[in-house]
């Protein structure tokens, strides 16, 4: 299953603005502006400019909260958005409810205290942030993520994407019996997206400090439905076509 | 640039769902009337069972699937529990016993539940499954040639042995050298699968389209998928699991996520 772009021209534009670039002004206009993100549960709430405002949603960090405040728009980000841009970019500094900014440990501290799978997760993220692609939740899909090429507003989603853990057991307990595949498979399937297992390995190494992080390695698995009688049918049809 | 389509949201994540087809409904049948029968066939192949291989010798072959089932072994041919019993099942195969009795349907079945034969009742859904769509499907780690004598000692030997170790999986390593790094684990390569093809040789098969592995009770992990992609050497694996007449396939090929610009 390719990318399934939406409209004519949707390709173009994607290939004219790459993902990459809209990343890095967002980094330097967040930067400039000296960006604070307030942390509140699993969440970090940043208000911010129109210029910012824009670079956020071309980037797809984020959501934007619906407020009457005309001169400031607040952006809900995940806790995985929110580290990415404080740890991986630089460019977002977050601070708890007594004002002081939290420093990357103490981050990594509270997150991992509020979601044990966090470092796996986290480490999926950056991973698919890393090279371009644009990772939304993917909870309304049963899943941990889903993978976009671009913009949404651009391209359909490829890629429902189940984070896995290696040598500690499953942290999230996923695919571990056939139900859950033939479940996950399913629902995949009706909504035209392809199941990516990630499996992320901590070479024992643990999860006590961010540095952590890169010690683990990540293996991508496609897994895929095969049908018997449609791969003899499609065969069949391209033997027809070559004779 | 028009950017302010795309720009002033940040992307739902609400793709519409494709409605695909229910293409996989249920059988059900209310009147016995309703359940098909096959017809027996006016020229059908005879075999007889032999116990200590837990193979079928063919006597008298009929019809032209000879091609693409039985293995050769000093120009005879000896046919699998699974090949036997789809044959019989199917009216296409009449099995003698080592005193020319007849081996009724029933028999035949038991062989299977017995679990001596190198093949358990799923392993045979499997295989009734994609030989019923044209698969040329053969045992895996079985040549489909064997031309002396001594290796048909040897293969009768590595046929016992699978017999033994079958049905218990706790049993250690017994191989020979005829079936080299066969390893009994909770996860097993069933079936060499090719696609349909009428120019199929016994004596040159090439490699299968990919080789099946059966797992039962759960599905592989990683470690065990990356053990028997160690073991079949390049040549895709499929997964399948089997429930109530449902044959599933799943493959878990490796990928690398593209860098984007």
């Amino acid at each position: 299953m390719g990318p399934r772009w939406k409209g004519k021209g949707s390709e173009a534009r994607a290939l004219a603005d790459p993902m990459s670039k809209i990343v890095s002004e967002l980094k330097s206009s967040l930067i400039q502006s000296d960006s604070r993100g307030l942390l509140s549960g699993c969440y970090v709430l940043l208000g911010v400019e129109p210029e910012q405002t824009e670079l956020l949603n071309r980037a797809c960090f984020g959501r934007p909260i619906v407020t009457a405040q005309k001169d400031k728009q607040w952006f809900q980000l995940s806790i995985e958005e929110a580290f990415y841009l404080c740890y991986n970019l630089r460019c977002l500094k977050i601070v708890g409810e007594d004002e002081h900014v939290k420093n990357d440990e103490e981050l990594w501290k509270y997150m991992t205290s509020k979601k044990e799978t966090f470092p796996d997760l986290f480490k999926a993220y950056s991973y698919f942030r890393t090279q371009n692609w644009v990772v939304r939740s993917g909870s309304q899909y049963g899943v941990d993520f889903v993978a976009y090429r671009h913009h949404p507003a651009l391209v359909h989603s490829e890629y429902a994407v189940l984070v896995l853990s290696e040598g500690d057991g499953n942290v999230n307990g996923r695919l571990r019996v056939w139900s859950d595949f033939q479940c996950t498979l399913r629902l995949c399937g009706s909504v035209a997206k392809t199941l990516l297992a990630v499996y992320i390995n901590k070479h024992g190494v643990g999860a006590a400090s961010p540095s952590c992080l890169e010690s683990y390695s990540i293996e991508e698995r496609l897994i895929t439905r095969w049908s018997a009688e449609q791969s003899r049918d499609e065969r069949t049809v391209t033997e027809i076509g070559t004779n | 640039m028009v950017r302010e389509d795309w720009a002033s949201s940040s992307g739902g994540t609400s793709d519409s769902e494709v409605c695909v087809q229910d293409a996989d409904e249920e059988q059900h049948y209310f009147n016995s009337g309703d359940i098909p029968k096959l017809q027996f066939r006016n020229n059908i192949s005879v075999a007889c069972w032999d116990d200590k291989m837990g193979m079928a010798e063919v006597l008298e072959m009929e019809g032209g699937m000879w091609i693409t089932t039985g293995i050769v072994c000093d120009s005879k041919i000896y046919c699998s529990v699974e090949e036997t019993l789809f044959l019989a099942e199917r009216g296409e195969l009449h099995l003698l016993d080592a005193h020319d009795s007849s081996v009724m349907l029933k028999d035949i079945y038991r062989k299977v539940a017995q679990g001596k034969s190198g093949c358990c009742w799923e392993s045979f859904e499997a295989y009734k499954h994609l030989k019923s769509l044209g698969y040329i499907v053969g045992r895996h780690g079985i040549p489909w040639t064997m031309k002396s004598a001594k290796n048909k000692s040897a293969f009768l030997e590595g046929m016992a042995q699978i017999k033994e170790t079958d049905g218990n999986i706790e049993k250690p390593n017994q191989v020979t050298e005829l079936f080299g790094n066969m390893r009994i684990t909770h996860v097993k390569p069933i079936f060499d699968v090719y696609p349909p093809n009428s120019k199929f040789r016994k004596s040159s098969p090439g490699n299968p389209s990919f080789i099946l592995c059966l797992a039962r009770d759960h599905p592989p992990s990683k470690a065990e998928i990356e053990d028997l992609e160690r073991q079949c050497n390049g040549i895709p694996l499929k997964f399948c699991h089997v429930e109530h007449g449902r044959v599933s396939f799943v493959s878990f090929n490796r990928m690398e996520l593209p860098v984007l610009p």
